[in-house]
């Protein structure tokens, strides 16, 4: 009696554990919906801060289309301006207008400095390079603890907080495999961008490897927008301008 | 070296006293105004750099260059550069210009100034899939640093400073893009049309030709390739290949291989005589990238120019200007000279005329935490004469659209070799620069 209990147990365990999955992916998917949509354009500020309060801005325009495809159009200041970043699965390159031609990035490196790297600024969805390996509940948050789905991906784990009414992070703790902190990321300032999009426009990131400093993005404008693929190809980088 | 201390100490106190672009406060506000897109654009950079040669009075190049003229011990060069671009857009077409007036004096040869148009052309944008171009501009081809063998279609840049913007060509080239899901990402072709008439493009090659070019572009299993191919005209046909791949996420492969056929070359023999030899010519380069967790990039380079002298052609050329030099200090007579003059313009003359070399660049972010501080050191080496070039350099970029750069050039080498017999041991360059 005692090993049917058991063995019935299990068996509910068992079905219960391809539901749980499914919700945790599909939360995941849902929080990127909500960040943004699958096909839009942004401009935002990255804002790097010293400790002693002088800050460095860089103004950018971005486009994003489908799980890997982003690319980043610098507006300011005058020394950037005309650079672009072009994302397309696993490749990343920088444009330089005075170098004329594009050369291989890793998402690792940072074009701007600062605590954003070029995996923050030409993110793709979190679903698209993550598997959800844990779903707790905490108050009114919900914590997913997400893998890199390879070895490509800037961060090997995220501890994702989640608000469980907006769907919405609220908090993301990006970690080494052996789970030390690389950074803190955080979503503040909801705003309603229009077109159904309602999500932080103010995220502020610091790192204990760069104690003191912090950098910011703000965004001023997110709008649904659809492009041709070949926005997104190595050709196409010194012409983003003409999108806006 | 008194006067480029007292000119680098100058722009320093200059510099601090121009407003400070980063200011200290709490607030981050960003308005919409910052975004809002005109239809025209102006904007340009302006640089001083005062360089210090300390020459070598001994080396063959010096005699050349200053057989007449006692130029001392060190020289002392001030150059000032201003580019200016401009551009207009409306509906699919867009207008673009880029003027450049480089400055230089020294107390040797007084004021020199030079302006021209870098670039300037019409774009024609109906679709994201569809570009079309005509004007002066520069293609840029190739995926290495220093060098580009395949890059058949612009001037040579300067190794030393391979980032400096050039003067393009006159042409018409048209941008045709597809993009595919599966290992084929995307496809380009840039075809070129490149017209070599008097006072256009004349110092190209042969005149009176319309030259064709193309380029295939692909994306394919994450590697960028590039097919180019010159048809016959004011040069010989060349082709050539080039591709760049990431090995790890922090590590980046690249090469080029360019062939050229039936190229003319210029070369003096073991008896001063001046001979040309046509020969198929295969020139290549492979290199890498490699970025480390706290922040050190490596770029390493090996370049073999099939177009390049062997170390004993070298030889026999320095020879040849010593031997002119003697004959002119013994009788006046300029003839040996003025045939070496000669023959340094046509290729000896050009930067690393010689056939095999290695590029190797440290370059270091931000080290002990000190902001915007990125030091860096380059090595050039001749491997057929290993004579080389060991360049420290710091560059400062705490103030926004400011860049400071202090870079020395230490020259080694014997006699006979090519860095040995630069005109000068050593260089210390001081170069600001702002955007604006």
């Amino acid at each position: 009696m005692r090993v049917h209990k058991i063995i019935f147990s299990l068996a509910l365990l068992l079905l219960a554990a391809p539901a749980f999955a499914l919700d945790a992916s599909v939360l995941l998917s849902q929080v990127d919906r909500n960040l943004n949509p699958e096909s839009y354009e942004t401009y935002r500020k990255l804002i790097n801060v010293e400790p002693d309060g002088k800050k460095k801005e860089f103004t950018l325009f971005s486009v994003k289309k489908g799980t890997d495809k982003v690319a980043a159009l610098f507006l300011a200041p005058a020394s950037e301006k005309g650079r672009s970043t072009l994302r397309l699965g696993d490749n990343m390159w920088l444009y330089i207008p005075s170098v004329g031609k594009p050369i291989r990035i890793t998402s690792l490196q940072s074009v701007v400095g600062g605590v954003f790297n070029n995996a923050d600024i030409l993110s793709l969805d979190y679903a698209a390079e993550y598997d959800v390996v844990r779903l707790e509940e905490t108050g009114n948050e919900y914590l997913l603890h997400l893998k890199a789905k390879n070895r490509n991906v800037a961060y090997d784990q995220l501890k994702m907080w989640v608000d469980k009414g907006k769907k919405l992070p609220t908090k993301i703790e990006c970690l080494t495999a052996a789970k030390m902190l690389i950074k803190t990321i955080y979503f503040k300032d909801h705003k309603d961008f229009g077109g159904g999009i309602v999500r932080p426009a103010f995220i502020e990131t610091d790192s204990p490897l760069y104690k003191g400093y912090k950098s910011i993005m703000i965004f001023a404008k997110i709008k649904k927008r659809s492009f041709k693929d070949e926005v997104f190809t190595l050709t196409y980088m010194a012409n983003l301008e003409s999108l806006r | 070296m008194r006067s480029f201390i007292r000119g680098c100490s100058l722009v320093v106190i200059l510099l601090l006293f121009l407003p400070m672009a980063v200011f200290a406060d709490d607030s981050y506000t960003f308005n919409v105004s910052e975004i809002e897109k005109k239809p025209y654009h102006f904007g340009g950079y302006v640089e001083f750099r005062p360089v210090l040669y300390v020459l070598d009075k001994d080396s063959a190049n010096y005699q050349l260059q200053y057989y007449n003229q006692d130029r001392g011990s060190t020289l002392m060069e001030w150059n000032g550069r201003l580019q200016l671009e401009g551009s207009y857009e409306k509906g699919m077409s867009r207008l673009y210009v880029k003027t450049d007036t480089d400055y230089r004096y020294s107390s040797y040869l007084g004021g020199d100034e030079r302006t021209a148009i870098f670039e300037g052309y019409g774009t024609l944008k109906p679709s994201p899939s569809w570009k079309m171009e005509l004007g002066r501009k520069v293609l840029k081809w190739g995926k290495g640093y220093a060098w580009n063998p395949v890059n058949f279609l612009d001037r040579v840049k300067d190794p030393n400073d391979p980032d400096l913007p050039m003067e393009g060509y006159i042409m018409a080239t048209m941008d045709y893009i597809r993009s595919f899901d599966g290992p084929l990402k995307t496809f380009s072709f840039t075809p070129v049309v490149f017209p070599v008439y008097d006072h256009i493009n004349d110092d190209f090659g042969i005149k009176n030709r319309l030259n064709i070019a193309g380029k295939v572009y692909l994306l394919l299993y994450d590697t960028d390739l590039d097919f180019i191919y010159v048809a016959d005209g004011s040069r010989t046909a060349r082709m050539g290949l080039d591709f760049s791949r990431n090995v790890t996420t922090n590590l980046e492969i690249h090469g080029e291989l360019a062939y050229i056929r039936d190229d003319r070359q210029p070369f003096l023999d073991a008896n001063g005589i001046v001979q040309s030899k046509n020969h198929d010519v295969v020139s290549g380069l492979l290199g890498i990238r490699h970025l480390t967790a706290f922040d050190l990039t490596t770029l390493f380079e090996y370049y073999h120019n099939g177009m390049g002298y062997s170390a004993d052609d070298m030889r026999n050329y320095f020879l040849f200007i010593r031997k002119g030099y003697q004959l002119y200090s013994t009788t006046g007579n300029t003839k040996m000279l003025t045939s070496a003059q000669t023959l340094t313009q046509g290729g000896y003359g050009r930067n690393n005329p010689m056939e095999d070399y290695f590029y190797l660049r440290l370059s270091q972010k931000e080290p002990f935490d000190i902001l915007y501080f990125t030091p860096s050191l380059t090595v050039m080496f001749n491997l057929n004469d290993r004579s080389h070039t060991v360049t420290p350099e710091v560059l400062y970029t705490g103030i926004t659209n400011l860049e400071l750069r202090f870079r020395a050039g230490f020259i080694q080498g014997s006699r006979d070799t090519e860095f040995g017999e630069k005109q000068n041991d050593c260089r210390f360059e001081f170069r600001a620069g702002y955007y604006f």
